[in-house]
């Protein structure tokens, strides 16, 4: 903000300019007639207000910015318009005038799009809503649009999951959000199906309050999104041309492996499945931890690429004499697979190419775009493909009369993506988990992966019970994902007079789906250990319209009485119809013939169908008294056929206020504005799931397949949950359908759940306006909820489901932005800092109980907070020493105690751009604090053996010593000269032995310290193995903080100045170099993860210990182009 | 004015569509997924799937017939907690006994009768699990979500009455024509044979049989209290003895209640779908396998591999050796590493989806109920002879045959080896130690050590229960076997009745265990 003047010093100019003008009266009235318009955009002003200084008449803008007022020579006109600085106009002559406004800076924006797309004052607001600059999201990409919203909004934790086509996990506030509203109108998302390019602005309702007017869908508030219209210029039209080449290379978390042992247990392995059939035996040569014998160490094996010859005997001796005898001839067992993930994984590409045509007239605005995004895995064999066309246009058909429509069409294509879920589905698993680094992945038998004479049947791999070669699986294991998906909408917008305008308007929003999987003949899965091959389909189709009429009446200073009024009444109808199948064959006949038809055993197959229809009406009406208070209420009445007939009307009222302190309150120099807010909302759930999964999930019977990712489509659908309980079926003894009765009862008045807001805050300008702050407190009040009220299940139910339990839910944020530093000399720093948090705790039971078990000794009492963890602990004496058990094992308490919790302690975003003349160069920093997790891949490294962590320290020093001594005659563990063990010497035994110990039955705790003595630990479990699976593994080893910090992205622009593109075509040309995920800051030991995929709570709102393997994150960067002509 | 207008117009529509789609509202609002009837028959065989244990979890363990030398697939310790109970199951059977009157029109129908079976069944199941638990107000949904507990001694009495009132209307069905059921993959559609009567009348008649054996077994489990004036159990036992027409019970291995394993649907637990990842990670168990190879039991060469470690010949029954439950596991994993213990019988499991079938109720256990009646004076008759049937019994289910017997042994290298082993039926009980030593205590060891032997890997916890009750076979214990190096003697409840039954648990904790729900407390029918 350059020269941006406060509100005292403009109202002080026009007081000067209109006495100046006083004393000139008397000349002659004209009829001046002009036009409002953007004057960075060309755009035209629509409503913007028009004052003579010298009539006082005022009129308002039309649509194409034209206006038509009583002036005269020597007038001055005021023109105001929200989200513009006002500007003063001299009148010489009756010529038309073009009178540009500037928009106020980025950060100042004073209109903001609220619920059912309506326009309203920011400082009118009082609930806290935030927005973010669509093109800010463009150059440094994420493959997913919601992925770029990470840290830029106070109270939004974006889970960016970087596996291909994972949705992230969107929470607000804890909150799990997939509800999106494109241009006032809610559409069915899987957020991929968004063009990010096409995004003028993204608006979060951070709460009920801001979207109580979308009834239940608006529980967790709403990401708004705008799309972007036409810009009027000189030439009528405009292209613009953004791309972007983006490069995912650099490990930022990858599994820290050892490599000095390979595959086997207990130091012993020789390879003797040459029939690959896992029947034929060698030593530990199936289904193998990584304690297999050191590398390096001069020994010669039988191993899977061996020289076979049947007629020779190959014995192998191991230390301890024990011989294998096998025809395979041993060969020197080495680390010949150093990094072989390293290796096997390629770089990652994300191309992105978006064109736009846009048209602006003076009665017509249109703009079409396509874009087309194609990435490609840093797995093997892995890619992407969307391509989004949008087209959206309006026609001014008089001056009362508007039309508008909008349509989005967005295909995604893959022949195969990867599934990374724990199990020998994934490459992790396969590669750098469960196998060492006797193998090579380069070796050429491994790349040319089926074994010769046996293509299509029998893949070649060093192991062949669990785990798969990784080229095997990327090349012939195949998983696709084909969609379509729509939505578009068409508007109708009549203006009956200044106040009144009347809106018509429908869209849909519908996709079909079509996942297949493809297993090859010798994969063997989880469940599926047949290595028969399988071939399976799940398809999906969602169709849903909202209609929607909608009148709305705004008065500014009705009567002169100093009251502005803004109010509108509506109603809408929305209905949804879904319907999914899933079918798997039961082994293949013919191998790689992927068909249903092609099928061994009966084919397994489930369908789902449901439909919804809901009608709501509902009002809003804002009463602002001149500049200093506005009063807001709404209120919305829906009626679901998600709900049980009888109980499913709801109303949900919101009732808001504001107050511009600034306005009556003598402040501070420093600050230039003031506004209060304080609001409350109540919203009722829908009986609705946000996700949808395959059908035999919405059925509720086991998975036919045993391995492997869920994947969830977005569904906003019926759940049954309170509907008549249906019996389940299911395949069961001899694949005939049997039947259980449903274990649960409905309360058959049963009411929806509850929600009630309350929110407090302020918004504050100061420095000038230069810097805002924002900062806003709320509690959720969620009860009574529907909840299942668990019955002993003596009474033949497991739970009754029924109104009641409640949580409370706290949270603040501060949103802080704005441009400290704005210097003639053409350098700005632009700032955004934003920080939230947020607690959850139980205020009720339902049954009115003051505590629920969670099957541990201790269960959730109120006032605890509900993301709590609980896991398996070690027995400690009083000073903190583990108690181990007479072989040397340490001894776990007989029930599970509290871990930490889920929730992170708060979660922070700072985002600075400085720019001096054409240059601009802008980074962000986002993190969170606090919250526990339990690191599955380190647990599981650790547990296989595969883990640096067990080639280090004294686990390495025992390890070593274990190697180097085993098969010794008196070996009976690793023990230092001293007689101590290696491995939990610094622990202690109970003198008189461990069943000296008493235990609390409830809650497992040692209760007789007092009667324990303690001797420290003087026996050594004899294999390190079992030691290390059992003790590092435990969550007391593994458990971590999610504490982390990310220097997520970081845009270098260079703008070529507009003087060198004069001559040109080109209007403006911008190249930046681009970085996202450059910096991980997390505690070493854990780096094997990326944290940030875990914001909380997963996308169904549950707090969980332990997530899910992930493929290594990488840093992203690359170049970006942006040109309109 | 206008704007008036257009209001009213919207109220208008909206009352049109509101009350046109009032049909759309509640056809919606259901779901036409799953159906909210069902034939009693679909819900049968849920029930049936619900009385086996599966061999190879953690009752195997418990009964000492296998232990794990490998940590990452499970410690040989005892539990600390609690277990599933059958209530869901038992909430599946009135259930099924409702879809049945919906169609019968009353409750005199087979289901009703197998129900009232099944109420003894799992009852008794769960009480010898953990003691007290409620029965008279239990299963009554939401008219009472919080029941009192019964006495174990109830259970059990009521159990017995559940028994008659079943046998009783078997008996009128089988004799006085009945009407038709199915769903029972037990007898009546089982895949192999099924018992044909071409109504269903000879699958009843199976059924009404394993009413009465049941009935021998839970008598059997309430030796300690034979005496006691409410239960009869003597006299009860003998008019079973000795009316087998009013009280029919197994007279063979046809008669077994049993689930019989298919290759294409339902595999036995262990087979060549995991024969990579389970074969050389369990072991028999020493309490198992330790007996039978110093009875000179051909048995232990269907379950086991030789442990050539120990030096002797494959058909040697001194190289079948099992790892003490109660070892530390690596101790196990070094004694299995050296072949000094014996892993499963490779061709007896590995080489097909079915072994063999997994026993709910056996004939076997049925010759060893009387013989133990016999020898403890609860009838007259001849215990030898009860418990030769029995043990031949198991012989015939395991297919050994008195005379040469193939046994199929993995070589060194790992072909299958035939060997022919001659097993003598009488030598076999000519043996000292096999040789009935008459109606005494040494007796009854053998009845019961034979009876332990038989429920080898079935009859889920069965082994246990008779340790618990009886002391034979002695079982190990060590630092392996957890809870301090002791045996727990039961399970504790399910952890949600402390908040969700929570004063009637306290209530029966305090005459039980002093008030603490203890997994080292005694119950009642081993006081």
């Amino acid at each position: 903000m350059k020269d941006f003047i406060s509100f005292e010093k403009r109202g002080f100019i026009v007081l000067m300019f209109s006495l100046f003008l006083f004393l000139s009266a008397g000349a002659q009235t004209i009829q001046l007639n002009g036009r409002i318009i953007d004057s960075t955009s060309n755009a035209p002003v629509y409503d913007a207000l028009i004052i003579s200084a010298i009539t006082s008449a005022s009129v308002t803008s039309d649509a194409s910015g034209n206006f038509s007022i009583q002036s005269s020579e020597g007038d001055a006109l005021t023109i105001t318009y929200l989200g513009y600085q006002d500007k003063l106009v001299p009148v010489h002559d009756n010529h038309f005038l073009e009178i540009g406004l500037a928009p106020m800076n980025k950060q100042l924006v004073e209109v903001v799009i609220t619920a059912l797309g309506i326009r309203k004052e920011a400082k009118r607001l009082g609930y806290s809503v935030q927005e973010v600059d669509g093109n800010e999201l463009v150059k440094a990409r994420e493959s997913n649009p919601i992925n770029s919203l990470v840290g830029k909004v106070a109270g939004l934790n974006v889970g960016i999951n970087q596996e291909l086509l994972a949705t992230p996990t969107v929470l607000l506030r804890g909150s799990p959000l997939n509800f999106y509203v494109v241009d006032g109108i809610p559409i069915n998302s899987d957020t991929w199906n968004i063009s990010p390019d096409d995004i003028e602005t993204y608006t979060i309702l951070k709460g009920p309050t801001a979207a109580a007017l979308y009834g239940s869908r608006g529980i967790n508030g709403a990401i708004l999104i705008e799309t972007k219209r036409g810009k009027m210029n000189k030439k009528g039209f405009s292209v613009e041309i953004n791309s972007s080449i983006q490069l995912n290379k650099g490990f930022i978390a990858i599994p820290k492996v050892q490599e000095q042992y390979g595959g086997g247990d207990y130091q012993k392995y020789a390879f003797g499945d040459y029939n690959s059939n896992a029947t034929g035996s060698g030593v530990n040569d199936k289904d193998y931890d990584v304690w297999g014998p050191r590398l390096d160490a001069g020994l010669l094996l039988p191993q899977y690429d061996g020289a076979y010859d049947v007629n020779k005997n190959y014995v192998t001796t191991f230390p301890n004499g024990q011989t294998y005898t096998g025809h395979i001839e041993p060969t020197p067992w080495v680390s010949r697979g150093k990094d072989n993930l390293k290796r096997f994984l390629q770089t990652g590409v994300l191309a992105t190419n978006n064109i736009s045509f846009s048209s602006v007239t003076d009665r017509s605005n249109i703009r079409m775009s396509v874009s087309d995004a194609n990435q490609t895995g840093i797995t093997p064999n892995t890619k992407i493909n969307t391509l989004n066309f949008n087209v959206i246009g309006s026609y001014d058909v008089s001056d009362r009369f508007k039309v508008e429509a909008n349509i989005n069409y967005n295909r995604q294509t893959t022949p195969n993506i990867p599934d990374v879920v724990y199990g020998p589905n994934s490459i992790i698993y396969n590669i750098d988990i469960w196998s060492g680094a006797d193998w090579n992945i380069d070796d050429p038998n491994i790349i040319n992966y089926w074994q010769p004479g046996k293509e299509g049947i029998q893949s070649n791999f060093a192991e062949y019970k669990r785990y798969h070669n990784p080229y095997f699986s990327s090349y012939e294991w195949l998983r696709s994902h084909y969609k379509n998906d729509l939505y578009g909408w068409a508007s109708f917008t009549y203006k009956l007079n200044k106040s009144m305008a009347i809106m018509v308007r429908s869209n849909i929003t519908t996709y079909d789906l079509l996942r297949t999987e493809k297993l090859p003949f010798s994969a063997h899965p989880y469940g599926d250990e047949h290595n028969h091959g399988n071939y399976r389909e799940d398809h999906r189709n969602l169709w849903e319209n909202n209609s929607e009429l909608l009148v709305r009446y705004n008065k500014e200073n009705v009567a002169n009485s100093g009251i502005s009024i803004g109010a509108f009444v509506g109603g809408s109808a929305r209905r949804m119809d879904f319907s999914s199948n899933y079918s798997s064959t039961n082994q293949l006949i013919i191998p790689n013939v992927y068909t249903l038809a092609n099928t061994l055993k009966p084919i397994r197959a489930y369908s789902f169908g449901s439909h919804l229809l809901m009608l709501s009406a509902y009002y809003s009406a804002d009463l602002t008294y001149k500049r200093y208070v506005t009063i807001s209420t709404t209120g919305r009445v829906d009626k679901t056929s998600a709900l049980p007939v009888g109980h499913n009307t709801g109303f949900y009222p919101s009732v808001t206020l504001s107050t511009v302190l600034s306005e009556y309150v003598n402040m501070p120099s420093a600050i230039s504005f003031l506004k209060l807010r304080a609001s409350y909302a109540n919203v009722k759930g829908g009986g609705t799931n946000s996700y949808v999964g395959t059908a035999f999930q919405s059925l509720g019977v086991g998975s036919p397949v045993g391995y492997g990712n869920s994947y969830y489509t977005p569904y906003d659908g019926p759940n049954f949950s309170i509907s008549t309980p249906p019996y389940a079926t299911f395949p069961g003894y001899n694949n005939q359908t049997e039947a259980s009765s449903p274990n649960y009862v409905i309360n058959s008045n049963v009411k929806p759940s509850s929600r009630s807001n309350y929110e407090f805050g302020f918004d504050t300008r100061f420095l000038g306006y230069r810097l805002g702050l924002s900062a806003t407190y709320f509690q959720y009040h969620d009860g009574p909820n529907i909840s299942n009220q668990f019955l002993s299940e003596t009474s033949g139910l497991q739970y009754f489901t029924t109104n009641g339990g409640e949580t409370k839910r706290t949270g603040a944020e501060l949103s802080l932005n704005g441009t400290p530093v704005s210097s003639s000399s053409g350098f700005t720093w632009d700032v955004l800092v934003n920080w939230g948090t947020y607690k959850e705790v139980f205020a009720a039971f339902a049954g009115g109980v003051d505590e629920v078990s969670n099957g541990t000794g201790y269960p959730y009492k109120i006032g605890d907070r509900v993301d709590k963890l609980f896991g398996k602990y070690e027995a400690l004496t009083p000073d903190g020493k583990v108690i181990h058990d007479e072989s040397g094992f340490p001894i776990y308490l007989p029930k599970a105690q509290y871990l930490g919790h889920a929730d992170p302690d708060w979660s922070w975003g700072i985002n600075n751009k400085f720019s001096y003349k054409s240059l601009s160069l802008s980074f962000q920093f986002d993190g969170q604090v606090g919250g526990k997790i339990q690191d599955r891949v380190l647990r599981k490294l650790t547990e296989g053996g595969r883990g640096a962590n067990t080639n280090e320290g004294i686990i390495g020093a025992a390890r070593l010593y274990e190697s180097q001594h085993w098969g010794e005659a008196d070996y009976t563990g690793a023990y230092d000269a001293t007689g101590t063990p290696l491995l939990g010497g610094d622990g202690v035994q109970v003198i008189g032995g461990s069943s000296n110990i008493q235990y609390d039955p409830t809650t497992g705790v040692i209760t007789n310290y007092a009667t324990l003595n303690f001797s420290q630990n003087k026996t050594a479990a004899q294999w390190i193995q079992d030691y290390v699976s059992s003790f590092y593994n435990d969550p007391q080893h593994t458990l971590v903080d999610k504490t982390y910090a990310k220097l997520r992205e970081v845009v270098l622009s260079y703008s070529v100045p507009e003087k060198m593109l004069k001559k040109t075509f080109i209007s403006k040309l911008d190249v930046s170099l681009v970085g996202r995920n450059l910096l991980y800051f997390f505690p070493k030991a854990f780096h094997d993860i990326d944290v940030d995929q875990y914001p909380g709570r997963d996308s169904f709102g549950t707090s969980r210990l332990e997530y899910d393997l992930q493929t290594p994150t990488t840093r992203s960067f690359g170049i970006n182009v942006n040109l309109i002509y | 004015m206008k704007s008036i207008h257009i209001l009213f117009s919207l109220m208008f529509a909206t009352l049109i569509i509101t009350t046109g789609c009032e049909k759309s509202f509640e056809d919606y609002s259901e779901n036409h997924n799953l159906p909210l009837q069902v034939p009693p028959s679909l819900i049968l065989p849920t029930i049936l799937n619900d009385m086996p244990v599966n061999p190879g979890g953690d009752e195997d363990k418990a009964s000492q017939f296998i232990v794990s030398n490998y940590t990452y697939y499970g410690l040989n310790q005892y539990w600390s907690g609690s277990t599933g109970l059958d209530y869901g199951t038992l909430h599946n059977v009135l259930s099924m006994e409702k879809e049945a009157r919906r169609l019968a029109g009353n409750d005199i129908n087979p289901y009703h009768a197998l129900g009232l079976f099944f109420r003894a069944f799992f009852f008794v199941d769960m009480s010898l699990k953990v003691g007290d638990l409620p029965m008279t107000e239990a299963l009554k949904g939401l008219d009472n979500p919080a029941p009192k507990y019964d006495s174990q001694k109830d259970i059990f009495k009521q159990s017995i009455m559940w028994l008659d009132s079943s046998n009783t209307l078997l008996s009128n069905f089988i004799n006085n024509g009945f009407l038709e059921f199915s769903g029972d993959f037990f007898y009546k559609e089982r895949i192999s044979n099924p018992v044909n009567g071409a109504s269903g009348r000879d699958a009843l008649i199976e059924w009404q049989k394993v009413v009465n054996s049941f009935k021998l077994r839970i008598l059997i489990e309430l030796s300690k209290h034979a005496d006691d004036p409410d239960l009869n159990i003597k006299q009860e036992f003998a008019k079973i003895v000795n009316n087998p027409a009013e009280y029919p019970v197994f007279t063979s291995n046809a008669d077994n209640l049993q689930y019989v394993y298919n290759k294409d649907f339902n595999y036995y637990p262990d087979g060549p779908q995991n024969y990579g990842n389970n074969a050389g990670r369990l072991n028999l168990a020493a309490t198992l396998l330790n007996n039978l190879s110093l009875l000179h039991d051909l048995r232990a060469m269907i379950f086991a591999e030789p442990a050539r470690g120990l030096g002797f010949a494959d058909t040697d029954f001194r190289s079948y050796q099992g790892g003490k439950s109660g070892d530390d596991i690596s101790e196990l994993a070094n004694q299995s590493a050296d072949k000094k213990i014996s892993l499963y019988n490779y061709h007896h499991y590995y080489t097909s989806y079915t072994a063999e079938p997994t026993l709910i109720l056996s004939y076997a256990e049925v010759c060893f109920c009387i013989a133990e009646g016999i020898n403890r004076g609860w009838a007259n008759g001849n215990a030898e002879t009860w418990y030769k049937n029995g043990t031949t019994a198991m012989f015939a289910f395991y297919g050994i045959v008195d005379g040469d017997n193939e046994v199929n042994l993995q070589a060194i290298d790992f072909a299958n080896v035939v060997s022919i082993v001659h097993f003598s039926f009488d030598d076999y009980f000519n043996q000292p130690l096999v040789k009935y030593k008459g109606d005494n205590a040494d007796g009854l060891n053998q009845i019961l050590l034979q009876k332990y032997l038989a429920y080898a890997r079935n009859s889920g916890l069965q082994g246990y229960y008779q340790w618990r009750r009886t002391g034979v076979p002695t079982f190990y214990t060590g630092p392996g076997s957890g809870n301090g190096g002791i045996i727990p003697l039961r399970y504790q409840y399910p952890s949600n009745e402390l908040s969700a039954n929570g004063s009637n648990l306290d209530e029966a904790l305090a005459r039980q265990f002093n008030g603490n729900d203890d997994i080292n407390g005694k119950m009642w029918i081993i006081k």
